[in-house]
């Protein structure tokens, strides 16, 4: 009896010590956390790129996770509020601000300072975004503008020239019937009514939608959207858009779906960024031209040029220098954008954007060329969104307002009057 | 009288273990028999108390304080108290709330009384004794297990797609069926008629339970076919009908994971369904005492439902055990 006690007690020592000598010989490898959005392209070129640094980086072990946009931040949040975070997140400029309020990102000026992130090629005024209070909290991914896509086979089907890139909106409308009435398909998706276009339309008349202490909206005459709405509303009769009953099959859905490459639409609105995967889901032997968006009779340009995302490192992140290694590497590493081919933006170091240019594909090149172009004609970078904006963009502006008013059920001056009313009720909680 | 011998078996006598400590010494076998009975069912316990009990407690809790994720750390404790203002938001100042309430309303009044009715008309069909009714049976309850899952809602949004749609196909129309706010409600509510299946299988063991010689006794009175079911069928069948209508209620009620994939709550939320709603003002908005205290008000109201059911029941439900 004694003996095979004796045994059982030796072979439970060896069961648990050995697990703690082997995990000695792997001592050294550091395992690190990163998450972003995306499509599927741009996981497949951000896994390859990541595979390339750990290659680079033998003792470094990037564990990843993705999602699509809509997910995202309820993901991110859930893993914040269960102290989660990864060491590196890809960021939102909406985003950003509410995040360093609540102290969950760290200041990356040290790494900055020690030379981890080189910087040394990137203009001052594309780190400017990602600075909060003197201190940069996110390194830009690449540089961005709202871009009207133009399929240009449609255009010379339908036999209509190339507006000027400083059309405005009664051009757009003139346009589009021609396109419509030539080719029979929409002349636009159904985004027109987009947020961010309302934000745009509102900077093309040189105002801001939100004041300046983000207590309540920034512009006083609801005529502008109102107007606009008509706009969208007159073309919708006239079958040159999508009515929001036809719409509903194609909200959220990829870029394989997406009107302007199934051939329903001869134009569309998209980050410049995103026009690779559209251009991608479109395939071979496309022409595609991207153009300002228009803006209002004798308004400035509603371009601006915006960091498309940042890379920022969480506050509770474990392995914050090679987080900041790694966050180099996107920025600055030849081999890595040529695998990310500036599909999250042009690239904000010069020397990488010079050296992807001259092997770019047609589509890249439209893009970097709308970009150089945009940076000559474009408005300043509008103060990020307030605190409750996602509240008013979730619960009030497609609910109350938009959808009741393309729908039909409600005039634009009611809509507009009924969405100052609610919109100023939840900023002015801001402090 | 005779000497009788009497012998004591352990189980006539009570277990009649020498207890070993002094803890069991002092403790009444009533105390010791329980507590065994607890540690065998501890697991369980455990994870009744961690997953659904605490669960259920701190979203009372929460319900009565402005609890938002990122803004108030739930560990750290630093969201507040305010009292009804979540329950005085809800009912006065969300115009989305009452859209969602009609919507349920309206999904609950149509998906369940059509589902009850189909899952009793297939029962009636698949009461024979044929062979090869096992296999039917089996087909009709086929959607009702998978239907609950992403694939089936995926399918469903092609189904009654605009252009290429099986629905508009057969139909021979060009309805909207997500974008038009008259007709959006259908494509959930058929798909929860679609799964009738499990109301079916208890109505078809309810209808086993007939005696046939009712049905005989009833053909030879001279009885149609319609006369038997209204004055046989359907009163015996009562105590199933209110157990089905029950139960349809109550899941009715709770309906997401549909709502969620097939429409969202489009268009103009008409088809945003309460818990869809709650899922939005929980994991999108982040807004969770909120959320919790709309989850609580979806408890009393089903729970206010049920009763209605209840208390009516004395006046329809017919038991065959009753003397009535």
């Amino acid at each position: 009896m004694k003996s095979g006690k004796a045994l059982i007690i030796l072979v439970l020592l060896v069961a648990l010590l050995a697990p703690a000598t082997a995990a000695y010989g792997k001592q050294e490898k550091v395992e690190l956390h990163i998450t972003w959005w995306g499509s599927q392209t741009r996981h497949d070129k951000t896994i390859a790129a990541i595979e390339l640094f750990e290659t680079q980086n033998p003792n470094i072990d990037v564990i990843y996770e993705f999602s699509g946009w809509g997910d995202y931040w309820t993901l991110m949040t859930t893993k914040a509020s269960g102290d989660n975070l990864p060491d590196v997140m890809q960021h939102d400029y909406a985003f950003m601000y509410e995040w360093y309020s609540r102290d969950l990102l760290m200041p990356l000026d040290e790494f900055i300072a020690d030379g981890t992130i080189n910087l040394a090629d990137v203009p001052p005024a594309l780190l400017e975004s990602g600075q909060i209070d003197g201190k940069q909290y996110g390194i830009s991914l690449g540089t961005n503008s709202q871009a009207m896509m133009l399929d240009l086979d449609a255009f010379e089907k339908a036999g209509v020239e190339l507006p000027s890139p400083q059309w405005t909106w009664t051009e757009f409308e003139e346009t589009c019937l021609k396109l419509h009435e030539a080719l029979d398909i929409w002349c636009f998706g159904g985004t027109l009514e987009d947020e961010a276009l309302w934000k745009s339309l509102y900077l093309g008349y040189g105002e801001w939608v939100f004041a300046e202490d983000n207590k309540s909206l920034g512009y006083d005459s609801d005529e502008h959207i109102v107007e606009f709405l008509n706009m969208i509303l007159r073309l919708m009769d006239k079958g040159a858009l999508p009515t929001e009953a036809e719409w509903a099959e194609y909200e959220d859905q990829g870029p394989e779906n997406n009107p302007i490459v199934t051939g329903k639409a001869a134009m569309a609105y998209h980050w410049s960024n995103q026009v690779v995967a559209v251009a991608n889901a479109a395939g071979e032997g496309r022409h595609f031209k991207l153009w300002h968006l228009p803006r209002p009779e004798g308004g400035q340009p509603e371009n601006y040029v915006k960091p498309s995302m940042f890379f920022a490192i969480p506050a509770s992140a474990k392995h914050p220098k090679e987080a900041a290694m790694l966050i180099d590497f996107f920025t600055n590493s030849l081999e890595a954008n040529e695998i990310l081919a500036a599909e999250r933006g042009v690239p904000i170091s010069t020397v990488v954007w010079e050296h992807l240019y001259e092997s770019a594909d047609p589509v890249q090149q439209e893009i970097f060329d709308f970009l150089a172009r945009v940076t000559e004609d474009s408005s300043p970078v509008p103060p990020p969104d307030p605190a409750g904006w996602a509240e008013i963009r979730d619960n009030l502006y497609e609910p109350l307002f938009i959808d009741p008013v393309l729908y039909g059920e409600i005039s634009p001056e009611e809509g507009a009057a009924a969405f100052r009313e609610e919109a100023n009720l939840v900023l002015s909680r801001n402090e | 009288m005779a000497e009788t011998t009497i012998s004591v078996t352990g189980s006539e006598a009570g277990i009649q273990k020498k207890p070993r400590s002094l803890f069991w010494r002092r403790r009444s076998r009533f105390q010791h028999n329980n507590l065994v009975g607890y540690l065998f069912i501890s697991p369980w316990l455990m994870g009744f108390l961690l997953f659904a009990l605490l669960p259920i407690v701190s979203s009372l809790v929460l319900s009565f304080t402005n609890y938002d994720v990122l803004r108030h750390h739930i560990l750290k404790a630093d969201w507040d108290y305010i009292g009804f203002d979540n329950f005085h938001r809800m009912f006065y100042d969300d115009f989305r709330y009452w859209k969602s309430v009609k919507a349920t309303l309206r999904y609950v009044s149509y998906a369940v009384p059509l589902r009850l009715i189909f899952a009793l008309a297939v029962a009636m069909l698949l009461n024979t004794k044929r062979r090869g009714v096992y296999l039917y049976r089996a087909a009709y309850y086929a959607p009702s297990v998978v239907g609950g899952s992403v694939a089936v809602a995926v399918m469903w949004r092609q189904i009654f797609g605009q252009e290429d749609g099986l629905i508009n196909a057969i139909l021979g129309v060009d309805i909207a069926w997500f974008g038009d706010p008259r007709y959006a409600m259908w494509t959930l509510i058929s798909l929860a008629v679609w799964q009738f299946g499990s109301p079916m299988l208890i109505f078809l063991a309810g209808l086993r339970q007939i005696p046939p010689e009712y049905y005989e006794a009833a053909a030879i009175d001279g009885a149609n076919a319609f006369q038997r079911f209204r004055k046989i069928t359907l009163p015996l069948l009562t105590p199933i009908i209110f157990f089905n209508l029950v139960m349809q209620t109550i899941h009715g009620f709770q309906q997401f994971t549909q709502a969620f994939i097939v429409t969202g709550g489009r268009p103009l939320d008409r088809t945003l369904l309460y818990p869809l709603y709650v899922y939005n003002r929980a994991f999108v908005s982040f807004q969770m005492g909120y959320a919790s205290a709309m989850s609580w008000v979806l408890l009393i109201v089903i729970a206010f439902c049920t009763a209605i059911v209840f208390a009516t029941s004395r006046y329809w439900v017919y038991y065959q055990s009753d003397e009535r």
